[in-house]
């Protein structure tokens, strides 16, 4: 059986070949579809990725540990201790740990007044957040000590200040009461999204922690950040997370953002379908081609089976041409499509539309990501299609009578 | 009926074979009730004008057509009772076929061509080999076996038609219109072909013609009419 397998598999390649002008437009056909779906999946998966890592990115983290009942009343009331230790096993490898206290405010220049989020951080923890990202005109916060202000370049025009001058921060203490403190601005940051620009303010952490006085605690802070290796080992991490802290609260960056976490859920499907809608709409074109060919070759298909061929060997090899012709194609297509997504590599500039693709989440810099698990996908369900696409003409084939044939 | 049983037996035996196409729902019968007896040995040619029946009984002894009534063997195999399968399987082991058009695979070489149908009977490949160097060497082909047969005349691929045919050591050969497509002179040599065949391998071949060159070349002439046997010169003697 093997050997008369390779006879097909010869007898097939040699036909591929014999019909090259035909099949070279197939081919092409093949190659710029399964190309261009590349490549559009790759945009989609690197705003996939891009989302993901907004979200990771946007200070909340993989996970971010808070006490309760601070997402209903969000005040130093409810702190916890900044010695709460975070252990996780070492098969979940964790990127970076940020304390932070996280408040609302009020800032006020000589003309304007806006609500923001007071963020007391300590800058060398920040490297896991979009804290790394900013563009600083001016100087940037020197430590968790410094009490000097960091502001977006949004608000800083909002307000009509600049570096240097001083603005009022009115938040409350951890006493309960409103606490009215000036702030020299020693930055203005000028980050990728736009939103972080006009709703945070960032000092020192320790700064802040004087300033809103410490009733309980030593040391509090209203949330620690916790960013992973892998967003794989989020639900393993956060649970281990809950059963060391059973006092705290433990939230994933899926619980905090749902929408961006559908629209990322989202994603994979999109991709199998939108290459799904490419494939079949090629699939009419190739299962045309294809029945032209048995068509054209009915004398020499009838006649192997004047000689003896059975319908099941018929069948094989018709099948193995028209997967042939798929998975040359197929192979050409990854090839442009892995060219393409190069070409493409320092990403689009979609900073034209800043506020509607923030509103999706995204930086404004869209990068293509190809996996090579996308890239087995595509050729899986390519041969798929081609084994699906191969069972017309095949149909037709077997439908050929030897006598018909041969009073051809 | 066993191998051995049909030894004596004839390779061909029809009888009373009917055959009826419906074209338009009007019956048309290409076979009336033909009866036929061909021994091991013979050469026999089926001659008559366009619509006599030759073709079709020649397509029904081979196992490419179907019979509406009576009784066709072939090696002691009896047809009425195969399906498409076993009949596949009957003209892969039992029948070589030479048709009028060659019909050889064209992306093949001449030797592949000759070596494809042994590989579908499941011949090892050393055996497949030797055995396809040697039917063509047989039939003058020995230095074109690795030509594809857009490379070959007529004759030559007709010939590679005819190697691949007898590669098999079939019990019958059946040709029909061998030579319809060539020269005089090509159509001598290739009929001396099948007659050293015939009288030197004692292969029994069966052809369908109605050019008389092929009919004196061959031992028995069967002329058919209407569906009929018309004239056998075999109850003529």
């Amino acid at each position: 059986m093997l050997g008369t397998l390779t006879l097909l598999f010869n007898l097939s390649l040699r036909n591929i070949v014999r019909y090259r002008r035909r099949n070279f437009f197939l081919f092409a056909a093949i190659a710029i579809a399964v190309g261009g779906t590349t490549l559009s999946n790759s945009l989609i998966r690197g705003w996939q990725v891009d989302m993901l890592q907004t979200a990771v990115s946007g200070l909340s983290g993989h996970m971010k540990m808070q006490a309760p009942g601070f997402a209903d009343d969000p005040s130093l009331q409810h702190a916890f201790s900044a010695g709460t230790s975070i252990a996780l096993d070492p098969q979940l490898p964790i990127v970076g740990i940020a304390k932070r206290i996280n408040l609302p405010a009020v800032i006020s220049s000589e003309r304007e007044t806006r609500g923001v989020a007071m963020i007391g951080i300590d800058p060398a923890d920040e490297g896991i957040s979009l804290y790394r990202d900013f563009e600083i005109a001016g100087e940037t916060l020197s430590g968790p000590e410094d009490g000097r202000l960091l502001i977006g370049k949004a608000l800083a025009e909002t307000l009509q200040t600049k570096v240097g001058r001083r603005v009022v921060i009115i938040v409350e203490g951890a006493d309960g009461r409103s606490r009215e403190r000036g702030y020299r601005i020693a930055g203005v940051f000028d980050a990728p999204m736009e939103w972080s620009e006009t709703m945070l303010a960032f000092t020192g952490l320790e700064a802040l922690q004087q300033a809103l006085g410490t009733q309980r605690l030593v040391d509090p802070i209203t949330e620690l950040s916790v960013v992973l290796q892998s967003d794989e080992d989020r639900p393993q991490a956060a649970a281990q997370l809950v059963r060391q802290h059973p006092q705290l609260v433990v939230k994933d960056w899926r619980q905090m953002q749902p929408q961006i976490a559908e629209i990322v859920d989202l994603v994979d499907a999109t991709m199998v379908i939108w290459f799904f809608l490419i494939m079949s709409a090629l699939t009419f074109g190739l299962v045309n081609t294809l029945i032209a060919t048995v068509m054209q070759r009915t004398q020499e298909l009838g006649m192997l089976r004047a000689l003896g061929m059975n319908k099941q060997l018929l069948l094989i090899q018709v099948v193995m041409e028209c997967v042939g012709i798929m998975i040359v194609g197929v192979v050409a297509g990854l090839l442009l499509g892995v060219a393409l997504v190069f070409a493409l590599g320092d990403g689009i500039d979609l900073s034209a539309f800043s506020q509607s693709v923030e509103a999706f989440g995204m930086s404004t810099l869209l990068k293509p990501v190809l996996t090579v698990e996308d890239l087995l996908l595509y050729g899986g369900l390519s041969v798929l299609v081609g084994l699906f696409a191969s069972f017309f003409p095949a149909r037709r084939a077997l439908k050929i009578s030897p006598l018909m044939a041969m009073n051809r | 009926m066993t191998d051995s049983q049909t030894q004596s037996a004839p390779v061909v035996l029809c009888q009373n074979v009917q055959r009826i196409y419906q074209q338009e729902s009007v019956p048309v019968y290409a076979l009336r009730g033909a009866s036929l007896a061909i021994e091991a040995g013979e050469f026999v040619s089926l001659a008559g004008p366009s619509g006599s029946g030759k073709s079709t009984l020649l397509n029904v002894i081979g196992g490419l057509d179907g019979f509406d009534a009576g009784e066709v063997t072939v090696g002691g195999t009896n047809l009425g009772a195969l399906n498409a399968a076993e009949l596949a399987e009957m003209r892969l082991n039992k029948v070589g076929f030479v048709f009028q058009a060659y019909n050889l695979i064209p992306v093949l070489s001449a030797r592949e061509n000759v070596e494809f149908i042994l590989q579908l009977q499941g011949v090892s490949s050393q055996e497949r080999q030797e055995r396809a160097n040697g039917a063509l060497q047989s039939l003058g082909l020995g230095e074109l076996g690795d030509r594809r047969p857009g490379e070959l005349s007529g004759g030559q691929q007709q010939r590679v038609a005819i190697a691949r045919a007898i590669v098999t050591e079939p019990v019958l050969l059946l040709a029909d219109e061998p030579t319809a497509n060539l020269d005089s002179k090509t159509t001598s040599e290739l009929l001396e072909v099948l007659q050293q065949l015939n009288q030197q391998q004692g292969m029994t071949i069966v052809t369908a013609t109605h050019d008389p060159i092929v009919m004196s070349y061959t031992s028995r002439q069967v002329a058919m009419m209407d569906g009929e046997i018309h004239q056998d010169s075999a109850m003529a003697t």
